[in-house]
């Protein structure tokens, strides 16, 4: 088993519940041991408009916390994961800042010092864990499945960060879904935004963006999304019925975390991948996965 | 001084304020060097078609040195800040940075922050996340809690007034 302390950000552990169980069942059956640590808070991106020094601050006490423990870490979540990597980059090319950031965290009794490695679940998969032993434990393969994609826009931009999926033809998630018996067709929106950012905001034009897109994916026949980001999954899969009204389409798109596919391809309970909490018609995909030659 | 509500400070942030404009001053000279308005950030804007955000416009602006008639429009808090502009410019000018600049300048200016942004801030000022811990609807209708989809304790600061400490120091500093 590898250890890898858990950043679990905001968003996934006060309301995406079915990323965080989904994840919890199924790396550790790769070899993966996830380790919760006290006290950490916001990473602080979603802050960014408001002080940019904010996000730095907080990026940096996270970080902290786990280097503390000497562990590299994993960070479920696309939009804290580049928070974080961007505030080790600033704070690697500017030791003033660095300095200054140090002085602030010392009140918690915490040092930056930039030791650990960053993955998301997508690279750690693909790169660290690979393709092959993923494969080896699928056992209910998710044949006749085609899924669309969604990674999530900090995922794969901005690329001058160093992110971990290619920013204009990410194709990761792509070759996991393939392992795992399914097909995940290319499409044309497949890299635009889910408008969650938006929401704070302007809630109407952030759900209509959600609505076009799956508008798209429903014309185009797919079985359902695949994604990996917990913004993004709050917009397609909770707010789903709002965006359909707001766009005024039908929307039946059953919307999954990868996690969640791969725990159903490797034959984890549904119990334990919390299949209850997508409110997307996620049965569909369940009853073709088990019409399947398995 | 209240310290939770930073987004309705009576009192424009003087130091912070000169630090931000540092900041867009080097953005600016960067931008009179390298943009030359191709526009190209704008053709791929997820803002644009919805909320005719034009980044290159903003970019000119900054240029231009206009920078109080973008921080008194609602335009720069369109941004959905998914990259693509930054990603895109053929000159590497990035003008999702200019506008989170722009953002930050007009809060430390004591402008009214739209939306749920200082709800989001008060809870991270107050319990370390954006937002506590909820309990979830289930497809079936009914609802669960994080301890009933079988989770550990949620992580959060451990020291709540220290926490609270050491961002505020950040959210005050004078420079
Ligand atoms: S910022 Fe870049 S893409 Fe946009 S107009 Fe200027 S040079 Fe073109
Ligand atoms: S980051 Fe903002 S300005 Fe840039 S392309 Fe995206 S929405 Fe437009």
């Amino acid at each position: 088993m590898t250890k890898y302390a858990l950043y679990p950000g905001c968003l996934m552990p006060t309301e995406q519940y079915g990323y965080e169980v989904s994840m919890r069942s199924t790396l550790p059956l790769l070899g993966v041991e996830l380790v919760d640590l006290e006290g950490f808070s916001c990473c602080g991106e979603p802050l960014k408009s408001i002080n940019q020094m904010l996000t730095l601050t907080l990026s940096a006490r996270n970080l902290a916390i786990c280097e503390k423990e000497g562990l590299d870490i994993l960070i479920p979540c696309p939009m804290c994961h580049l928070a974080l990597s961007e505030t080790k980059k600033i704070l690697r090319e500017d030791p003033k800042m660095k300095e200054r950031i140090n002085s602030k965290l010392a009140g918690e009794g915490l040092v930056y010092k930039g030791t650990s490695k960053l993955f998301h679940v997508i690279d750690l998969l693909h790169d660290v864990i690979g393709l092959d032993a993923i494969k080896e434990k699928v056992v209910k393969p998710l044949s006749d499945l085609n899924f669309a994609t969604h990674y999530g826009c900090h995922l794969f931009r901005p690329s001058e960060l160093g992110r971990p999926v290619d920013s204009e033809n990410p194709q990761k998630m792509e070759n996991i879904l393939e392992v795992l018996g399914a097909k995940a067709d290319d499409y044309a929106e497949k890299l635009d935004c889910c408008g969650g950012p938006l929401l704070p905001v302007h809630p109407e034009t952030s759900l209509t963006k959600t609505g076009q897109k799956l508008q798209s994916i429903q014309e185009q026949g797919f079985s359902g999304m695949a994604l990996s980001c917990p913004w993004c999954h709050k917009m397609y899969d909770s707010k789903q019925k709002k965006a359909g009204e707001t766009v005024g389409a039908k929307l039946n798109v059953p919307v999954l975390y990868l996690t969640q596919l791969i725990g159903l391809a490797f034959g984890v309970e549904e119990d334990k991948l919390a299949l209850d909490l997508n409110l997307s018609p996620v049965e569909k995909v369940l009853e073709g996965d088990q019409g399947v030659g398995s | 001084m209240s310290i939770t509500d930073l987004t309705s400070r009576a009192e424009a942030q003087v130091a912070e304020r000169k630090e931000i404009n540092e900041r867009l001053q080097k953005l600016q000279e960067e931008v009179s060097d390298f943009c030359y308005q191709c526009a190209k950030c704008t053709s791929g804007c997820e803002a644009h078609k919805l909320l005719e955000l034009e980044p290159h416009k903003i970019v000119a602006l900054l240029k231009r040195g206009l920078i109080d008639e973008m921080i008194n429009s609602d335009m720069i808090w369109t941004c959905m800040s998914c990259f693509k502009c930054k990603e895109r410019c053929p000159q590497k000018v990035a003008p999702v940075n200019i506008l989170f600049t722009l953002k930050n300048l007009a809060v430390a200016s004591g402008k009214q922050v739209p939306g749920d942004f200082t709800a989001m801030l008060q809870s991270a000022m107050g319990i370390g996340l954006i937002q506590d811990i909820q309990t979830v609807p289930t497809r079936a209708g009914e609802t669960k809690t994080r301890e009933q989809a079988g989770l550990p304790p949620c992580s959060k600061p451990k020291d709540p007034a220290k926490f609270q400490q050491t961002i505020m120091t950040v959210a005050m500093e004078k420079v």
